[in-house]
């Protein structure tokens, strides 16, 4: 399914040391490299696409000008740049929540209904949407809700612990069991499509 | 700290979800180069970022179009800050003049509105006071409206009131109207002590002194009051002054200081 070819660590490693030194054409392939994961990314928090594009803008503008502070030691860019785009993302909706009256679906429903957004080439997103959707899914229903609660709604584990009324060593075993059971699932599904 | 432990910090840390205090201990770990954290954070980051994948959308052509144009602005206007300050004045070409000028100009704009937000918290006070000042303005006007038809009326009297020997040099002047009442202005008296005001009074023959009203003096020793007509009985003819308690007294208990006959 891979549409999305994600360079090496050290090679986008390289590219945002060379970003911190202003390197305008390191900043474009970096830019081309993981625009498109980071902006499925924030399409999934914010249903507004553009409101999507805008938080985009901000978060590679950001990398542009804070390069020098990402540090391999701390894991890889494309890492970085991932939480960068999720935390931009739910500060926009959490901003529009406040400022719109109109309703607008918490977190937990759209990631729950994603696939049914309007796009411009339908078939291929609502079926990367479902893809995705049946990653998730494929979880235990409570180590999805732990996963989608940190990373799709931006809760740390303390703030997950009292959402769900669990005690948060039960919170911090789902997130790793989830997360490996997504591993070996992922892993499964690249074998299936080499 | 047990592997388990770790693994459970890496995914938390993956996810973007951990506790302040979690955090630091994993970037602690993390910084002092444990291979064990590294790996299993390398693992879960992979996972998140082929999950994240999955849903990756092509962005529209415009989104990287602004961001170099972005860019393209941002050194364009450094290396022409730099060129200015550098090159002699009169040499600096009038393009650069125009950008540095519209860079300024937006620079202040920014600055004009951060500067709004705190003026206008200033100004919003300064309303209230203006709008204070007003209303003071407002009853002032409506006293001396009020003093300038006493004044017009014939039927408005004159009363000079002189100091007594507790304090010689005071002197007032009152405007006495049998129905509209009066206005006293006295100057030269002394402060009056804390606790204490002067306190005026309308006498009739040989009546009881009536209370007209309690004022105090300015620093130069000028005081007014406004007098209101006495109710019923007999006109007034005379009118006095005595320092007294300051909330005023029903009858005089302290030193007189001026006094005035009609």
């Amino acid at each position: 399914m891979s549409s999305v070819s994600v360079p090496p660590s050290d090679v986008s490693a390289g590219l945002l040391a060379r970003i911190a030194q202003g390197d305008r054409e390191a900043f474009g392939r970096f830019y081309d490299a993981f625009a498109g994961l980071a902006l499925g990314l924030i399409r999934r928090i914010l249903r507004d696409p553009a409101a999507a594009e805008e938080v985009l803008q901000e978060v590679f503008w950001q990398i542009w000008r804070e390069a020098a502070r990402y540090d391999p030691r701390r894991g890889s860019p494309e890492a970085w740049l991932i939480v960068r785009a999720k935390t931009r993302a739910i500060d926009r909706l959490r901003a529009m929540r406040r400022r719109e009256k109109t309703f607008v679906a918490p977190v937990d429903e759209a990631v729950a209904s994603a696939p049914d957004l309007p796009a411009e080439n339908p078939g291929v997103t609502a079926e990367r949407r479902e893809l995705a959707h049946a990653v998730l899914h494929g979880l235990p229903e409570s180590q999805r809700r732990v996963v989608e609660l940190a990373f799709f709604e931006g809760l740390t584990q303390s703030e997950i612990a009292r959402r769900l009324g669990e005690p948060l060593g039960t919170v911090k075993t789902r997130a790793r069991l989830g997360l490996e059971r997504l591993r070996s699932m992922m892993k499964r599904e690249g074998d299936i499509q080499p | 700290m047990n592997r388990d432990e770790i693994l459970e910090l890496a995914a938390g840390y993956a996810l973007g979800a951990l506790d302040t205090e979690d955090r630091a201990r994993f970037e602690a770990l993390l910084d002092a180069g444990d291979a064990e954290a590294r790996a299993a954070l390398r693992d879960f980051e992979a996972t998140v970022r082929d999950v994240v994948a999955e849903t990756a959308e092509v962005p529209p052509p415009t989104v990287k179009a602004a961001l170099m144009a972005r860019i393209d602005g941002e050194s364009r206007s450094r290396a022409e800050v730099t060129q200015i300050l550098s090159a002699p004045r009169a040499a600096a070409p009038r393009r650069s003049l125009w950008t540095i000028a519209l860079v300024g100009a937006i620079a202040a704009g920014i600055a004009a509105i951060a500067v709004g937000l705190v003026v206008s918290t200033v100004y919003d006070r300064r309303i209230d006071q203006l709008g204070q000042q007003q209303v003071e303005l407002q009853q002032e006007l409506a006293r001396q409206q009020e003093l300038v038809a006493i004044l017009q009326d014939p039927a408005t009297r004159t009363v000079a009131l002189a100091g007594l020997p507790a304090a010689p040099s005071a002197r007032g002047r009152m405007l006495w109207h049998a129905k509209a009442g009066g206005l006293l202005v006295a100057q030269g008296l002394p402060p009056a002590p804390p606790g204490k005001a002067y306190e005026l009074w309308a006498i009739s023959g040989k009546e009881a002194p009536v209370p007209a009203g309690v004022f105090t003096v300015d620093a130069r020793g000028v005081g007014s009051i406004r007098v209101a007509p006495v109710a019923g009985g007999a006109e007034p003819d005379t009118f006095a002054v005595t320092l007294e308690p300051a909330g005023g007294v029903p009858a005089p208990t302290g030193s007189m200081y001026l006094v005035g006959k009609l």
